[in-house]
């Protein structure tokens, strides 16, 4: 226990000290909030070799709902996995008390991380295969670069995070840079050819981006009153809960795809749970990293540094595949890293108060 | 069931008009029957998230000399918002 043993210190190394620990919050907010960015791209590797094993690579390309229906299975299998990571993490933190706690309480706080599995899970991870089925992979990139936006106006909006001027400029910048990175591909893909199913695609993108971006202010709504390691949990809790226990069954009952041999078949393929626990153990502290940056330095600036994966994502393919990236994604990784250091250079006190409750009496 | 250490935070320090840091962390310590440095972190950085969130609000600060090293105390207080996010979250049910 912390107990006072001298007199209060010189009014000047008190101001000096105090810079320091908001310098130290801010720092470490964005420390987790580029972990975030390293491990999502880092995801990208496993997450798309697992397609190319069985039971995936079977699939043929233009078979759709089965894709779709792979899509969730892997999915659950995936989220079931990272519930286990994050078991250990929190197993190793002394959390799990905690996360019991927490969870039990459903109707005032873990409903939130329901929610928020909910807009993160089926809406966005849908949407976005949707995205990349329909349109094309580099136009499911692009719109899920534009989740920040989404998740900076609905914590704006909702619970009046405060978003400075600075901020603003500096997430536009990051996603300006992804567009960049991105962007030139998408010549390639929208409109080069009359596809009737094409406006899927598009919907799916907007998903995405919805649900991402939604998921972190939902997500936030509870963590201001709970841990974040321990709401991540809750959060992985229920969609394991959402796949495994309403989609997935009704899949199986009430259409002719193979959910069940889908199931076995992943579960048996050693090299597939190979590429999921490793997909998985990016996963579980990525979205650790990113809940735990959302209670320092807010929604808007974790969700915007997060979208550096762009950059993390095409670094490691081309680590990994020898498939190296073009040109101008120098370009695009010189706006993402100006941008975040434009963010970073925000005064340290403009994250003491990361909402405007000025008139907090009036609001839920 | 005990209330998650968070909630238990805001409603601790709910019962009074303010109290240190050092007397939050104390009362926490003993409520969950822990100790050492690793929670005594564990609990400022929770009650920072809470000053973030604005939940809490810092009503003077001081530094104190502990084991040699200068550390930085804080007395805080639920803010209005907070008291409305005690009894939007269920924590005084």
């Amino acid at each position: 226990m912390v107990t006072p043993t001298s007199s209060p210190s010189a009014p000047k190394e008190l101001t000096t000290a105090l810079a320091q620990h908001f310098a130290r919050n801010q720092r470490w907010g964005f420390v987790w909030a580029l972990w975030t960015a390293i491990l999502w791209g880092a995801w990208y590797v496993p997450g798309t070799a697992l397609w190319f094993e069985h039971p995936f690579a079977d699939i043929p390309a233009d078979a759709q709902a089965l894709r779709l229906a792979a899509t969730a299975v892997m999915t659950w299998v995936h989220a079931i996995a990272v519930f286990v990571f994050l078991m250990l993490w929190n197993g190793v933190l002394g959390k799990v008390k905690d996360y019991g706690r927490t969870i039990v309480r459903f109707k005032k706080i873990s409903k939130w991380y329901a929610l928020a599995s909910l807009c993160g899970g089926p809406m966005a991870i849908f949407g976005s295969y949707m995205a990349m089925g329909f349109v094309g992979p580099v136009f499911a990139a692009v719109t899920s670069l534009f989740y920040p936006v989404i998740g900076a106006m609905v914590a704006r909006l909702w619970y009046h995070e405060k978003i400075s001027g600075r901020a603003a400029i500096g997430m536009a910048v990051i996603i300006f840079g992804g567009i960049v990175i991105y962007g030139p591909g998408l010549f390639g893909e929208v409109g080069k050819e009359a596809n009737p199913m094409a406006w899927l695609g598009y919907l799916g993108g907007a998903m995405s981006a919805i649900g991402w971006g939604t998921e972190g202010a939902v997500a936030a709504r509870a963590m201001d009153v709970s841990d974040p390691d321990v709401g991540i949990q809750c959060r992985f809790t229920f969609e394991i809960f959402f796949w495994g226990l309403i989609i997935l069954p009704i899949l199986a009952l009430f259409t002719d795809l193979p959910i069940l041999t889908l199931i076995k078949d992943t579960i048996l393929e050693p090299q597939a749970m190979i590429w999921i626990f490793l997909a998985a153990s990016c996963h579980a502290y990525c979205y650790t990293s990113w809940y735990k940056s959302f209670s320092l330095i807010g929604v808007a600036r974790g969700e915007a540094i997060g979208n550096l994966y762009a950059i993390f994502a095409l670094i490691f393919i081309a680590a990994f595949t020898l498939q190296f990236p073009q040109w101008y994604f120098i370009v695009g990784l010189i706006l993402t890293v100006s941008g975040s250091f434009i963010m970073f250079s925000e005064p340290a006190a403009s994250i003491e108060h990361l909402r405007d409750h000025s008139s907090s009496e009036k609001r839920a | 069931m005990k209330l998650h250490q968070k909630g238990f935070l805001l409603v601790h320090l709910n019962l009074s008009e303010s109290l240190w840091d050092h007397e939050i962390i104390a009362a926490t310590l003993n409520e969950y029957e822990l100790q050492g440095a690793y929670w005594e972190n564990h609990i400022r950085v929770s009650l920072d998230e809470l000053a973030a969130g604005g939940l809490i609000t810092r009503l003077e600060e001081k530094l104190v000399k502990q084991h040699g090293q200068a550390i930085l105390q804080f007395r805080y207080q639920v803010s209005p918002f907070g008291k409305t996010r005690i009894v939007d979250a269920g924590l005084e049910d």
